[in-house]
């Protein structure tokens, strides 16, 4: 059973000052040149913190990072061995943590450990604790609602905030929540049933606040009854532009490469790098065959996965509705264009 | 550069890259937009998607064609001959702006005159393009309210590069479609920054914002800001400079971030012109096939590890900051020449980048309101920029053509310098691939992008393939009267029967021993884009 | 460090024994783990495969060629030669050490074949997994029916595993038939593709099973011709060649459609990939 807290606003940064001397602290900051991104906190105290926009990036750079070396190695004419190398990030603790990327968190948990227990990604996450942030006001391109995890979710925070104006309400919704409460509770106060409801009210609000409707369910359900035209791939074939941008922004696309990088002539790094579906190499043979026609069934799988297969599999979409794809894409071939094509009768 | 210059006076991107969504219709010529210039065929196709109409002209069926509401697949290098057909019947149907041209140009008889001339039927011939599909393309173009031209290096890398040039501009003061917004004529730059470089007078002719070098005044002018005696006249060309064989004038070369032995046409030529001379110093990110030949490497810095600014197409100056410092033992460009200058005796103490760019803005006219600090915020200022009030410019020509008047000057095909022949039976075309850049220096370094682009493949029409019993992915020689490479065959309709199509990123098979160095003789762009080759088997 | 003990990217050293110059493009490699506990300790089953490191190659998917009751304490990888890591590989001589991970993907179903008459259909490369197919079941010759082997080359040059097709011919029931695309002066065999064979053996598709690898369009026309010939479609299996990066379901190079060839796969029958967008029944 989750507990309710209240934590006012000018004791915000006292706490963050004290959960940064137990944990490694990342929350969303703004930058010199105004984006906003999830980064490592130096100092509480000369922090730019940013609850007000949507991090450009989700945290899937922190659990699952762009590029990282797997493996050293060693080749000579003595022998070839091989020996992992592992990440060790101290324990950490992510502030600001919206629903979209709190669900994609759930996604790549299961993804990591279901079939294969995927050592980098679960020895990152072990250490982690979540304070999600609802959103009272949902971003111009985001869609949760449609993708049913927002824009309010408890669901794998430890601690969930919601912003009741001068005050936050805290819903401690795992142990690692509870700790922390307990561990400093001179900054937080009993919920009383007003603040509840007023959580409801802006729960309320914010699912009318939505500027852009995306009819997820109805693509699904067009998907799975096979009523999508091949004239739609085609046409985001052609205006794809290869540019990969949709999964490395997207918080639930996981998929990669191995390379080696050599380092010497005997000696060198495998890194395990982010890849993208969409890419023509990505599923070329060494001998030049290609199972999957370059682009339009390329592309095609990228939404079948998201929207049919993992529905399938997961019982919902590993689209999170965050809407950083269409931020990026600058081809009009993002997932809000494709569930319009795939939705016209 | 120079087309655009004689006719409207300033050989830049009369529009903003984003006034091109607005657009009723476009005319993209000799680009590959969608590979080359994807950020600017994403405003094209947005404006397809809001209905504009879009003719694209390019002998190769590219995507941007596949997506266009009429794609004219003309022979290389009849450029010309389909401009002048289409303006003959804007003439013929009076689509033309007569009080346009009445108002804003000058020397417009010269081309009517030479415009009644045209043959329709000799045009269709030379093009390849049917009569009625050239109409349609005329009439689309010239009712347009608001209507843009986009051209490449499809346009200038011919031996009537030129003239091309000025054709287009014919065809755009025809109709009236410049001088405004969503309206103009817009050459697409073939790197981020060679606009910047040509502004900053990195050509043989002008010094920065095209002061010409020949005329006293502006001489007098640098010489004072500098405290030096400059040449009275004009410097080399790059092929003049690149192809004397090692047997020029020139002993010595600095060559900054450039790898000609790639890049540049007729590249045995190249390597015989830098092996011969005394003394060649190269820059670079990494050890080019022209680094390899150099007496002196500078390790140079990456865009991240240092601040400057770039200037794009569309005439934007933007500032680009240092993120982390230096790798290694490498020095940002500026550090190098400013170093070197002192070593030969001429300090150039500059604090800073901002100070080199106050000193731009004050001898560059078209610069002098742009400053390190009001390009800290925004997303820059577009040239011409007159002072620090001044807002910069989204699109030139309002009110008056930079020179004046619009100038037409009429023009006339002209062939190329190398036609197939039966020794060379085939068209030799040049280009890009997105996943690569230029002769894949940086881009090579990428496992992704060199795993999606990772070798030369010979774009050839099946029905070509047939004839010379060509499999799909079979190696190929293919020769031309300067040289010979091996490269992979990739059969495709993109390309039509007569043509062969390839890109000039692998130094596996550097096209340029093959290409041309015959030039257009105002611009001194050598013609890339045909060259005569013939095309074996490999293994009999 | 928790996990450790099962990192599912750390491949064992594997030190190359004896290299077979099968033709011009393919060799086999017999292999053994440099660790005798993990040599010992390995198993595998007909179909699988390994996940291949050759230094500074990266890593490549290769089915075993060989059985390990055939073969113990031997693995055999068959390689043609065909990109970067298997022209490196091609290059190294006995004594050399790569190394494996694995083995991965699912096999040829053992059980289901016994007591049935097995037709084996290979084109090129596509023999080697069915070699180890073939070796199992040699190995246990009472648990099977007649055992045919139709093998197509390009040119008879081309031939490969010819020590191993000579050897077959010489066991009760086994019955060896090849042809070639492209005749060359001296081959008095069969001229044709492989599926052309089928007329001249003698079938019988309820009491058999069809095991098919080659080409993408070998495969095609393979299978469609055993449906015409009677085969059921679950009696038809076969194995895919698919990019792979990871071996164990996370990297996605292999998918196919709501499957990863490297974990659903890469052995299917046929009935299975009715239901599936495959390259090769398109």
């Amino acid at each position: 059973m989750s507990s309710s807290h209240i934590l006012k606003k000018d004791h915000l940064i006292p706490l963050l000052r004290k959960l940064g001397k137990a944990y490694r602290l990342v929350a969303p900051m703004q930058n010199r040149h105004g984006d906003t991104l999830f980064a490592e906190v130096a100092s509480v105290e000369t922090m730019a913190l940013d609850l007000d926009h949507q991090p450009q990036e989700s945290l899937k750079p922190f659990l699952f990072p762009q590029q990282e070396v797997i493996a050293a190695y060693e080749a000579d004419q003595a022998g070839y061995a091989l020996h992992p190398r592992y990440a060790a990030p101290p324990p950490t603790l992510y502030f600001g943590v919206r629903s979209c990327d709190l669900a994609a968190i759930l996604y790549m948990d299961v993804i990591f450990s279901q079939r294969t227990r995927e050592p980098h990604y679960l020895g990152r996450r072990h250490n982690t604790v979540l304070v999600g942030l609802n959103c009272n006001a949902p971003f111009p391109n985001c869609f949760c609602d449609a993708t049913k995890n927002g824009p309010f979710s408890e669901l794998g925070a430890d601690l969930q905030l919601t912003d009741l104006g001068d005050r936050f309400l805290v819903t401690a919704g795992r142990a690692q929540g509870e700790t922390i409460v307990s561990r400093w509770p001179q900054f937080f106060s009993a919920a009383e049933e007003a603040e509840i409801k007023k959580q409801y009210q802006l729960y309320l609000e914010a699912r009318g606040g939505f500027q852009r409707q995306v009819h997820v369910d109805l693509a699904i359900r067009r998907l799975a009854e096979g009523m999508v035209d091949e004239a739609v791939w085609q046409q985001l074939s052609l205006r794809c532009q290869d540019c990969a941008g949709c999964a490395y922004v997207c918080p639930t696309c996981t998929c990669f490469t191995i390379v080696d990088q050599p380092r010497s002539a005997t000696s060198g790094e495998r890194l395990r790098c982010w890849d993208a579906c969409t890419f023509a190499g990505f599923t070329r043979m060494a001998g030049g065959h290609n199972p999957v026609e370059p682009k339009k069934a390329a592309i095609k799988h990228r939404f079948l996965h998201k929207l049919k297969y993992d529905v399938e599999k997961h019982g919902r979409p590993s689209c999170v509705g965050c809407g950083r794809c269409l931020d990026i894409c600058f081809g009009g071939t993002d997932i809000a264009r494709f569930v319009e094509l795939a939705s016209e009768e | 550069m120079a087309g655009l210059a004689t006719t409207f006076g300033s050989g830049a991107m009369t529009n903003s890259i984003n006034e091109i969504e607005q657009a009723q219709v476009i005319l993209a010529v000799g680009t590959n937009t969608t590979e080359a210039h994807p950020q600017v065929a994403r405003r094209m196709l947005d404006a397809v998607d809001r209905g504009a109409k879009l003719i694209v002209i390019d002998p190769r069926r590219t995507r941007l064609a596949e997506c266009a509401t009429l794609h004219l697949a003309i022979r290389p290098g009849s450029d010309i001959a389909l401009l002048n057909g289409m303006m003959r019947i804007i003439l013929d149907e009076n689509l033309h702006d007569d009080l346009f041209i009445e108002m804003r140009t000058e020397n417009f008889l010269a081309l009517r005159d030479m415009l009644y001339r045209v043959d329709l039927a000799e045009v269709e011939v030379e093009t390849g393009v049917p009569r009625d599909r050239i109409a349609s393309a005329a009439r689309l173009y010239a009712r347009a309210q608001k209507a843009v031209i986009c051209y490449c290096l499809g346009i200038t890398q011919h031996i009537c590069g030129t003239d091309n040039v000025q054709s287009i501009a014919n065809l755009a003061m025809l109709t009236g479609h410049v001088e405004k917004e969503w309206t103009g004529v817009d050459p697409l730059r073939g790197q981020n920054n060679v606009q910047g470089a040509c502004d900053m007078g990195a050509l043989p002719s002008v010094y920065p914002s095209y002061q010409p070098v020949a005329d006293p005044t502006f001489r007098r002018k640098f010489e004072q800001a500098w405290g030096v005696t400059l040449p009275e006249q004009p410097g080399l060309t790059l092929l003049d400079m690149t192809h004397s064989g090692g047997q020029g004038a020139i002993r010595g070369m600095y060559i900054m971030g450039e790898n000609p032995m790639l890049s540049d046409p007729d590249a045995t030529k190249v390597e015989a012109t830098l092996r011969g001379l005394d003394f060649l110093a190269v820059s670079d990110l990494f050890l080019t096939e022209t680094a390899q030949l150099a007496h002196v490497v500078f390790p140079a810095a990456s865009f991240a590890e240092k601040t400057g600014t770039v200037t794009n197409s569309e005439r934007r100056v933007q500032l680009i900051r240092q993120v982390i410092p230096p790798l290694g033992e490498t020095w940002p460009d500026s550090d190098t020449i400013m170093a070197l200058a002192a070593r030969l005796g001429y300090p150039m103490p500059y604090e800073s980048q901002a100070e080199v760019m106050e000193e731009i803005a004050l001898l560059t006219p078209i610069y002098s309101g742009i400053f390190h600090d009001r390009l800290e915020t925004g997303w820059g200022l577009q040239w011409p920029c007159w002072g620090r009030e001044h807002p910069g410019t989204p699109f030139l020509h309002k009110y008056y053509f930079t020179r004046g008047k619009g100038h037409f000057v009429p023009a006339q095909p002209i062939p190329a310098s190398e036609l197939p022949d039966d020794d060379f039976p085939l068209l030799l075309n040049t280009g890009r691939v997105y996943h690569q850049y230029h002769t894949g220096t940086m881009s090579r370094q990428c496992p992704t992008l060199t795993r999606e682009a990772d070798r030369a493949l010979l774009q050839l029409n099946p029905a070509d393939a047939k004839g010379l019993a060509i499999r799909q992915g079979e190696m190929v020689r293919l020769t031309s009267r300067r040289g010979s490479i091996e490269l992979a065959a990739s059969l495709t309709e993109e390309v039509t029967a007569g043509s062969v199509y390839t890109t000039f990123h692998f130094h596996e098979a550097p096209i340029n021993r093959l290409t041309t160095a015959a030039a257009d003789p105002k611009a001194k762009c050598p013609e890339y884009k045909i060259c005569a080759v013939r095309v074996e088997k490999v293994s009999p | 460090m928790p996990h450790t003990q099962s990192d599912p990217y750390l491949p064992q050293p594997a030190r190359i024994l004896r290299v077979i110059g099968e033709n011009s493009q393919i060799k086999t490699f017999v292999l053994a783990f440099t660790d005798p506990a993990v040599n010992a300790s390995f198993r595998y089953q007909p179909g699988q495969f390994l996940m291949v490191s050759v230094p500074h190659c990266g890593e490549a998917p290769i089915s075993i060629s060989s059985a390990q009751q055939a073969t113990p304490g031997e693995i055999h990888l068959s390689v043609r030669r065909a990109g970067k890591l298997t022209s490196a590989m091609h290059l190294l001589a006995e004594g050399a050490i790569i190394a494996l991970r694995g083995p991965y993907g699912r096999f040829f179903p053992m059980s289901d074949l016994c007591g049935k008459n097995l037709l084996f259909v290979g084109g090129g490369i596509g023999l080697a997994p069915l070699r180890a197919v073939i070796q199992s079941c040699l190995a246990d010759r009472g648990r099977f029916g007649a055992i045919t082997i139709l093998y197509g080359s390009r040119t008879p040059s081309d031939i490969a595993f010819r020590a191993d097709l000579a050897c077959w011919e010489q066991e009760a029931g086994v019955q060896c038939l090849l042809t070639v695309d492209t005749p060359e002066p001296g081959w008095s065999g069969a001229v044709g593709v492989v599926p052309k064979l089928l007329d001249q053996v003698a079938l019988d598709p309820a009491a058999s099973k069809a095991l098919v690898c080659g080409p993408p369009l070998m495969i095609k026309f393979t299978l469609a011709a055993l449906s015409a010939k009677g085969f059921a479609d679950q009696d038809i299996i076969t194995t895919l060649e698919r990019h792979m990066k990871c071996g164990v379901g996370l990297c996605r190079h292999c998918h196919l459609d709501n499957k990863l060839v490297c974990v659903d796969g890469p052995v299917f029958t046929k009935a299975e990939l009715n239901t599936l967008h495959v390259m090769e029944l398109a």
